[in-house]
């Protein structure tokens, strides 16, 4: 019981992290450009197929140099489209970019069929086998998952903290007029920050070929959960964005304890229904009400 | 330093300035009074290039820079204080004085000097360095917004309102960094206000602003004394 309560937690944690890199990936774009990227799913196939398709396949390179390679596209890729799309859709009606967008992911849904073909490519020897923790076997990919992913929040959180590009990404996603009178070049800083968000879905691509396999559909379920995962946690901010994540991943795979497994994907959605009835600005919100409620209740003491 | 030649802005079909020219020279303070609408802040906006006019010519110390994108002109020297601030709400006072240093590259140790003189200049952003913008009172968020201003060193920084919903007393410490900034930095200042008394008395020459025009302009010493201002805009 201990092991299966074990395997269920490792793996539950390792999609609720995905389900936090892909909240993070399309806050990231939510946050610069004010748009929601409804392409984000194709473009982690994307992702997955140019890892493993070219990198891998055609390009016969090593695990970690194709890692590298296809995440350097995928920002190329990223930067394209912002100059394309992205930036200059910044300023219009929310229907027309979110027709655009959607319209984006059909256009690399069809362009992946004609370079890659509609088969399901499987890497070979990657992240695969399986690890004994404590008594439990637990898949490597899904501990490869969990330390890639906090290696990446990390990074993003030095890069946002820390560095001045992020610091400016920062800026932008506040407010935009005042960090152009900064000085913020505030079209250069969207383009970098699409650049990050395609580079981190192609790490959810990476990541996660060894569980779906790469094939047209490897993301549909992980796009639309990463999006509860942003919902649950509280939109637009990143922290809650993944603690939404994780709490999904790990409920979910609990659930799959007391019902059927194939109510495991309702359960996620029933969450996600549950919070925007009740918590619509997620546990970001609830957290504020209680601290409200605290000093409220201080204050009538005092009082 | 700064000529702004006949420049006429439009928001769509409406008219928001019209033919209307300005300049500032070397460390001087130049005010521009008006109405609501009058187009003040509009023409700030132009300059910065935020908005672009359609006809007419901005030229910054010999360089025409009427279609030169605004985070160069900020490069360049000159720096605007938005009218409400506009303050990073979500990062602390030290992040945004940080942030308005950012055109102009700065090791770590110019960077530190440059906030302890704007601390030394506004102590009640040293107690509130740690906090975050957004939970400072509005008076303290302009006294934030200038300093933002000042970390880029600029050669001319315009304030627009600075005054807005700020009590009586802040709105005197307001004025008094202002002019100290003139003169004890050496910056030209371009002042828009809507409080036009104080206006006219700090600065050296003013615009009168009327319906996107100039009305009226001259030394803002024999303005204060002219009868159509007086009742106009000092309410006397």
């Amino acid at each position: 019981m201990q092991a299966v309560i074990l395997q269920l937690a490792v793996s539950g944690i390792a999609m609720g992290f995905v389900y936090a890199l892909v909240a993070i990936e399309y806050t990231l774009i939510w946050n610069a450009c004010g748009l929601l990227n409804f392409s984000h799913e194709k473009i982690i196939t994307m992702g997955g197929y140019v890892f493993v398709g070219t990198c891998l396949f055609q390009l016969g390179l090593p695990n970690i140099p194709a890692i590298v390679l296809a995440v350097i596209l995928l920002a190329i890729f990223g930067i394209a489209i912002a100059a394309l799309i992205f930036i200059p859709l910044r300023n219009s009606t929310r229907l027309i970019a979110v027709v655009a967008t959607v319209m984006l992911g059909q256009v690399i849904n069809e362009g992946v069929i004609l370079i890659w073909g509609s088969v399901a490519l499987m890497p070979k020897n990657f992240l695969s086998g399986v690890s004994q923790i404590l008594g439990a076997t637990v898949s490597k990919s899904y501990v490869y998952i969990i330390i890639v992913s906090i290696i990446i929040i990390a990074v993003l959180q030095f890069i946002l903290k820390k560095t001045k590009i992020g610091k400016a990404m920062t800026c932008v996603s506040q407010n935009k007029t005042a960090a152009s009178l900064m000085g913020i070049n505030v079209k250069v800083s969207m383009a970098i920050t699409v650049a990050i968000s395609f580079g981190i879905c192609c790490i959810i691509g990476v990541l996660t070929a060894p569980i779906f396999t790469v094939k047209q559909q490897m993301s549909t379920m992980i796009a639309l959960k990463g999006f509860c995962a942003g919902v649950i946690g509280g939109f637009g901010n990143l922290p809650a964005a993944i603690a939404g994540g994780l709490i999904l991943g790990v409920v979910e795979n609990f659930a799959g304890l007391i019902l059927p497994s194939v109510f495991k994907d309702v359960v996620a959605f029933a969450l996600m229904v549950v919070f925007m009835l009740f918590f619509p600005d997620g546990l970001v919100g609830v957290k504020n009400r209680i601290q409200k409620h605290i000093a409220k209740s201080q204050m009538e003491k005092l009082s | 330093m700064l000529d702004v030649e006949n420049i006429s802005t439009y928001y769509g079909n409406a008219c928001a300035l019209y033919d209307v020219s300005f300049s500032v020279t070397e460390n001087e303070i130049v005010s521009i009074i008006g109405a609501n609408g009058a187009g003040k802040s509009t023409l700030m906006k132009s300059v910065m290039g935020t908005v672009r006019p359609r006809e007419g010519k901005i030229v910054y110390k010999g360089k025409d820079i009427t279609h030169v994108q605004t985070h160069k002109i900020v490069k360049s020297g000159i720096v605007y204080v938005p009218e409400g601030r506009d303050v990073f709400t979500k990062l602390s006072v030290e992040d945004n004085l940080t942030m308005g240093a950012y055109s102009k590259p700065a090791k770590a140790k110019e960077l530190n000097a440059l906030h302890e003189e704007m601390y030394e200049m506004f102590p009640r952003l040293k107690e509130r360095r740690k906090q975050m913008a957004g939970t400072l009172s509005g008076g303290e968020q302009q006294m934030l917004a200038i300093a933002r201003g000042l970390m880029s060193k600029p050669d001319l920084i315009m304030f627009d309102e600075p005054s807005l919903g700020l009590a009586p007393i802040i709105v005197d410490e307001v004025f008094d960094r202002i002019q100290a900034i003139n003169k004890r930095m050496g910056i030209s200042v371009v002042l828009v206000e809507q409080n036009a008394f104080m206006a006219l008395s700090i600065s050296s020459r003013c615009y009168v602003l009327e319906n996107g025009k100039v009305a009226m302009q001259g030394k803002s010493s024999e303005l204060i004394d002219d009868e159509t201002v007086k009742s106009a805009y000092l309410g006397m």
